[in-house]
């Protein structure tokens, strides 16, 4: 499966893989993602959401739109088949207006996740020292206070544990002021398994996680980015 | 023997050595420098007007390495920058053990004609198999058979600590200043620009060199990355590993994609490595040294809780502050530790809750010591900090002659006797010169002496955290 995905978008001369492409993979790798699968019509998409139980969201796929809600083409929290159906109109036109010339595959049907506390994890790759692992808390605690910590693939589980006990927010995963606690040994299996995954996967380049919804009893990733080495011309 | 010691033993234990290219210009530092050499001695200069300097030297020289009679284990090579590949050459063709590049002017010049000269050296290098030390360096420094990159640094005797270093400079003053902290280096190297053996090697090296207890490291940047954090993570369990990392990366702000590799910086990234291995990370000459001495001198702390004695009041409260800013703990004592103080303990002016304030008590050494074997057995202490005031004792034997002698005396037998980690702190005040003949005499004795709160409070944190990160990894 893996390496279907990788090569249909090699085939398509991309390296960056699309939301399904990259759950898709990491579901594979052992981790736990939304329920994510591709509807080509209307119609699919209102049996699909029948299917896996309201509420839903849609998601345009779509190669060539990188910034899926920056042009119309996400619809969270949809909870009836009419309302689907409404969605998938809206979004097929929206991102027709803001990209006209987007090869539109389909419409990711996807569940809604229960709100939990959001973290990322995430691997880039060093010059000097290859792949690292990032973990910090989701949302605004990332992008402004860069509250996250590393490590070099591969992981120990000691490595797993200290980074994210390391961050300032740990309190809020321990469950500050009666709010939810996250299963911390359930995150460090994350890191782990992603740890695991990437060190067998070196065309891979970056990988975001983000959000994954930790809960006290687990958790699920909820958006996931998945970025290839550009491929070698030998 | 591991390969690594088989490849590099004839470059760190040579028993010749060649000097290419050393010149009056210079004052024919390196052969000077090789003037307690345990071993032979050449000379390889080909300029007629340099060769009544080198004979007044008492060296031989030859016109060239290959008409030197017998082995040749190691070179130094001090020609310009455009005669390097010949001697390069030279260096393979006579088998030598190991060829250190003097010469600069390469890469980091950042010149074609630079990049040109060590890309030819550096091919020529690997595909012999050659060991290519630098450019742009100064070397191995071996003081127990008299190899030195200067004549100030000292020869015949070494100490436990292996050093690495990316600059020259750097590796001259380490061996310079730690010999004056009572820190001496068993082997050394500057390796510059790294184009053959990098960091990792020597690293490899010395995790596997029995002379060799403590390994220090200053770093401006790695080029065999994964070799590096693998042995890392390897020699950290078996000698503590001090990683002073200099300057940036040079990559600069690379095109990223994700939120992972926007936030992924080198700094961020090279103080994730440092902890994920178990290292110990420091950031100047100062931390290096302090805190070797402490791994040297002193017993392991078995936590983080210190019993803080300072001389006096005003003293006893910036101690208290420093170390606990570090994240030290200064806890009470047990019951039974202030019953004995009550004992004895002049309150008037002074107090004993942690830290000691021994103001009033400082006349009596018993007393001084006393309350320093207090601390040592109480149960809520893992490490005994003393505060020596220099400017004080040179008042107390005013008028009790001999005081310090005596006070030195008893320290280093409270040392002996003490089986938690005890370090001193003799700030210098006004008495700059004063202070360093007291910090060598403690150190002469192997108490580690520093000279601020901070720099105590600092070396003792790391050398907590590496026990701490030694113990967890070990059980």
């Amino acid at each position: 499966m893996i390496d279907e995905v990788i090569s249909a978008a090699r085939k398509g001369r991309r390296t960056y893989l699309t939301e399904l492409e990259s759950k898709q993979i990491l579901k594979e790798a052992g981790i736990n993602t939304t329920e994510i699968r591709l509807a080509r019509t209307k119609e699919e998409a209102v049996s699909l959401s029948k299917e896996m139980g309201f509420p839903v969201a849609l998601k345009i796929v779509s190669p060539d739109v990188l910034h899926n809600t920056d042009a119309g083409g996400v619809k969270l929290n949809l909870k009836g088949e009419e309302e689907v159906a409404r969605a998938f109109d809206e979004i097929i036109s929206a991102v027709k207006e803001h990209e006209p010339k987007a090869k539109i595959e389909g419409m990711a049907v996807q569940n809604m996740a229960r709100p939990g506390t959001e973290v990322i994890i995430g691997m880039s790759k060093d010059p000097q020292f290859g792949p690292v692992l990032m973990f910090g808390l989701g949302g605004i605690l990332v992008e402004v206070l860069k509250d996250v910590s590393f490590r070099i693939v591969p992981l120990a589980r000691r490595d797993a544990r200290e980074m994210i006990r390391e961050i300032k927010g740990y309190p809020i995963l321990e469950g500050y002021r009666g709010q939810e606690p996250a299963n911390i040994e359930v995150l460090e299996e994350m890191l782990l398994k992603v740890s695991d995954f990437v060190e067998g996967r070196p065309e891979i380049k970056e990988l975001d996680i983000n959000p994954i919804f930790a809960y006290s009893d687990g958790a699920v990733a909820v958006d996931a980015r998945v970025i290839l080495e550009p491929e070698r011309e030998d | 023997m591991k390969d690594i010691v088989r490849k590099l033993d004839r470059a760190f234990n040579p028993r010749s050595v060649a000097v290419v290219g050393d010149k009056r210009e210079t004052d024919y530092m390196w052969l000077r420098s090789l003037a307690r050499f345990q071993g032979k001695v050449y000379s390889v200069q080909i300029d007629e007007g340099e060769l009544p300097g080198i004979e007044a030297l008492g060296v031989p020289n030859y016109r060239s390495l290959l008409d030197i009679p017998g082995p040749v284990d190691y070179v130094i090579v001090a020609v310009p920058r455009a005669v390097a590949p010949q001697i390069v050459g030279d260096c393979i063709q006579k088998k030598v053990g190991g060829v250190m590049l003097f010469t600069s002017g390469f890469a980091e010049t950042n010149t074609e004609e630079g990049i040109r000269l060590q890309q030819i050296i550096t091919d020529m290098a690997r595909e012999a198999d050659l060991n290519l030390v630098g450019p742009n360096c100064v070397g191995i420094f071996n003081p127990r058979i008299g190899l030195r990159h200067t004549v100030d640094q000292y020869y015949g005797d070494g100490g436990p600590v292996g050093f690495i270093s990316q600059s020259g400079t750097h590796a001259t003053f380490f061996s310079l200043v730690g010999a004056l902290n009572g820190v001496k280096v068993s082997k050394s190297v500057s390796y510059g620009n790294a184009v053959v053996l990098d960091s990792a090697d020597y690293l490899d090296y010395l995790a596997e060199d029995d002379e060799t207890r403590i390994i220090g490291m200053y770093i401006e940047g790695v080029r065999k990355g994964r070799q590096f954090f693998t042995t890392l993570r390897e020699t950290t369990r078996r000698k503590p590993v001090l990683i002073w990392k200099g300057g940036e990366t040079g990559e600069g702000t690379r095109a990223t994609a994700s939120h992972t590799a926007s936030l992924a910086e080198s700094p961020r990234i090279w103080d994730a490595l440092i902890k994920q291995c178990g290292a110990i990370k420091v950031s100047s000459m100062d931390e290096m040294v302090d805190t070797m001495k402490v791994l040297l001198y002193s017993k392991p702390p078995a936590g983080n809780r210190v019993g803080l004695a300072a001389m006096t009041g005003g003293q006893s409260v910036v101690i208290t502050d420093a170390f606990a800013k570090e994240g030290l703990e200064v806890p009470l004592l047990t019951e039974r530790s202030y019953r004995e103080f009550a004992s004895f303990f002049d309150i008037i002016g002074s107090s004993y809750r942690n830290p000691l304030d021994i103001s009033s008590n400082m006349r009596s050494l018993g007393r001084i010591i006393r309350c320093l074997d207090i601390l040592s057995q109480d149960e809520n202490i893992d490490s005994v900090v003393a505060e020596l005031s220099v400017a004080f004792w040179t008042r107390i034997t005013a008028f009790i002659p001999g005081f310090v002698d005596e006070l030195m005396h008893e320290l280093s037998l409270f040392k002996e006797r003490c089986d938690k980690a005890f370090i001193a702190i003799l700030i210098s005040a006004h008495v700059e010169t004063a202070a360093m003949e007291a910090r060598g005499r403690l150190m002469e004795r192997g108490i580690p002496s520093i000279p601020s709160f901070e720099r105590g409070a600092r070396a003792l944190k790391k050398v907590v955290e590496y026990y701490d990160w030694l113990h967890a990894t070990t059980c």
